[in-house]
């Protein structure tokens, strides 16, 4: 307590540089914070947009489907087993079928996934209802990126042409009967979602499926014969890999705002030592211990922290509420990442991620105040009395 | 009892490859009370010598014990303590603490023993009235005159009643008048309180106030007189 009294006193008295660093260090904890938010919030929005419109509770995929490898698909297919018929009657499970095709908008060729879907299916946030409409062509639903890429709208026409199992071409007259928003791309670019019925139907590939999605709700999953059980963890590996890499290139970033205000604390505190040696010299022979004068000095390089942890408060916590409840637009550019993100990003904070931080810089701080202190443990206070340093 | 007693101190400073003996054969005894100076010229030794009798400094030979305690062997804690409980300091350029207040920089010794907020302040009072310094409680050492100054500097060296105060050279940044005016305060705390006063000087106007006067040359004692 006597240091800490000891110390405030002190620092006030520094004046303008002590609020100087103070400034410099606040705006390094209310920028670490605010950008570590966004991050988190990119994640938990991506996540929660993948996990409402792709993958729900898991997937189950059939042994031979690879989604990065296109040339698997026409061999990804198999008979819905037995296992999961009851939970895809009860609505808890919906399959899907996917097969190459080729469409030719504005007469050009574009390869797509044709993926067949249950109309009536309320396991992915899409708006497949749309193709129960009866239609005087292939009911399709599509994305808006797709749409914007093709030059579709709602009631366009578009040739569709496809393989069936047998390797027979074939083609059919599709109409766009809904144009989805979603912000998931690998939903969207390059697909169109057709009923599950008419795409089996066409490809001669009677109750079969691709992949079968299960719901959030549903625990326990594993694999049965030729279909693996991928969970959520799996599903969302290339999310959290994305954003942890942006996360450390953002700790570079806060490793170089840290350095520089660590940089300003440090000087203050050799500075001080320097100027201060005769009151050091007068503190040791007053009575005061090394460990104490040590203490005291630390105590003050520590004390810019705590200032800086008011000061930053002031001004942080409005700025981050205020982004936290408006959130931020997103550039359109952003959806070619391939990452689920949507009009705004809002940044998601947490007391852990704000007592983290602060402990994170606090521990810095405290440290590289210490560290020119030692001196002290070294002067011969009969020298530090006459202003020398020894 | 002796509050003091120097026995064969000898004191040297590593000076490049040789060594330079600032203190040789000392041989001093003090008692409670006692108003008395270590007098001589620039480098005879005073200043070393007040330094390890204020446990600042241990002797290189020979032992100077300070309250039933010898320095050479006392830790740098032991020694913080006993500078604490029972020494006072006044320095010539009055070393008072620039962000404090006046009535802080009295009341510091009492912070460091960890003296309540009620006793410390009555403490500190008490202390700026006999130095005439209470109208000043709220000035920084900036707004003080030299004078003034080492008034607030001797009230902090006293304000713990302590037995010992040691005082180095406490009049050479002041003039004549104020001089005297320290000088006759110290004489009452030292007649009132009983507080014994060692001064390092070769100021004649301190010297005009001793009791005993020891000169040093060359880091010997030269003459030991007490004044009756």
């Amino acid at each position: 307590m006597l240091a800490l009294k000891l110390a405030y006193r002190n620092i006030k008295g520094a004046g303008l540089r002590t609020w100087l660093n103070v400034a410099v260090l606040s705006l390094a904890y209310v920028l670490i914070i605010w950008h570590q938010g966004i991050f988190t919030g990119m994640l938990k929005h991506g996540s929660q947009a993948v996990i409402e419109d792709e993958i729900a509770g898991g997937q189950y995929w059939h042994k031979n489907y690879d989604p990065f490898d296109p040339l698997s698909y026409d061999e990804s297919h198999g008979p819905i087993p037995a296992e999961l018929t009851g939970l895809i009657e009860d609505k808890k499970a919906t399959p899907i079928l996917i097969r190459q095709a080729a469409i030719y908008p504005e007469g050009r060729v574009q390869t797509v996934l044709l993926k067949g879907i249950e109309p009536g299916q309320t396991i992915l946030g899409i708006p497949s209802a749309g193709l129960e409409k009866e239609e005087d062509a292939l009911p399709v639903l599509i994305g808006r990126r797709m749409a914007r890429s093709t030059s579709l709208d709602i009631g366009d026409y578009l040739t569709i042409r496809w393989r069936d199992v047998k390797g027979t071409f074939d083609a059919v007259e599709g109409k766009i009967v809904e144009i989805m928003n979603t912000q998931v791309p690998t939903m969207d670019k390059r697909q169109l979602w057709v009923p599950l019925k008419e795409l089996q139907k066409m490809v001669t590939l009677k109750d079969e499926a691709t992949i079968i999605v299960v719901g959030q709700n549903v625990q326990g999953q594993r694999d049965i014969s030729d279909w693996k059980f991928k969970d959520q963890r799996f599903l969302l590996t290339d999310i959290n890999q994305v954003v942890r890499s942006k996360r450390i290139s953002a700790g570079i970033l806060y490793a170089i705002l840290l350095f520089l205000a660590m940089l300003a604390i440090f000087d203050t505190q050799v500075l001080s030592i320097f100027k201060r040696r005769k009151e050091i010299g007068t503190l040791i022979a007053l009575g005061m211990t090394r460990l104490q004068v040590i203490a005291l000095f630390t105590l003050e390089g520590a004390m810019h922290g705590i200032l800086a942890i008011g000061i930053g408060a002031i001004y942080g916590i409005p700025w981050i509420i205020f982004y936290s409840k408006t959130g931020m637009k997103i550039p359109q550019a952003t959806e070619e990442y391939g990452f689920a993100l949507a009009g705004r990003l809002y940044p998601s904070y947490s007391v852990g991620l704000v007592l983290g931080t602060v402990f994170i810089v606090m521990v810095t701080v405290t440290i590289v105040s210490f560290l020119p202190t030692r001196k002290i443990s070294k002067m011969k206070p009969t020298e530090a009395l006459k202003g020398k340093i020894s | 009892m002796n509050l003091v007693k120097i026995e064969n101190l000898v004191k040297r400073y590593p000076m490049g490859k040789s060594q330079f003996t600032a203190l040789r054969d000392i041989n001093l005894q003090f008692e409670k009370g006692e108003f008395c100076g270590i007098i001589g010229p620039s480098g005879s030794g005073k200043t070393t010598l007040l330094n390890i009798i204020g446990s600042l400094d241990i002797p290189s030979e020979g032992s100077a014990t300070v309250l039933g305690k010898k320095i050479e062997v006392l830790s740098h804690k032991e020694a913080a303590r006993l500078r604490c409980r029972h020494m006072g300091f006044i320095f010539q350029t009055y070393n008072l603490l620039p962000v404090y207040t006046v009535f802080e920089n009295v009341e510091f010794p009492l912070l460091i023993m960890g003296m309540s907020e009620k006793e410390r302040k009555k403490k500190v009072l008490d202390a700026l009235e006999w130095l005439g310094m209470t109208d000043k409680v709220d000035s920084r050492p900036a707004q003080l005159s030299g004078g003034e100054s080492q008034r607030v500097a001797v009230a902090r060296a006293i304000v713990k009643q302590p037995e010992l105060v040691l005082a180095d050279e406490p009049t050479a940044n002041l003039d004549a008048e104020n001089s005297y005016n320290i000088l006759e305060r110290m004489v009452k705390l030292n007649k009132e309180l009983k507080t014994t006063f060692i001064f390092a000087t070769h100021d004649e106007k301190v010297i005009g106030y001793l009791k005993r006067k020891i000169y040093l040359v060359d880091g010997q004692v030269a003459k030991d007189e007490v004044m009756h």
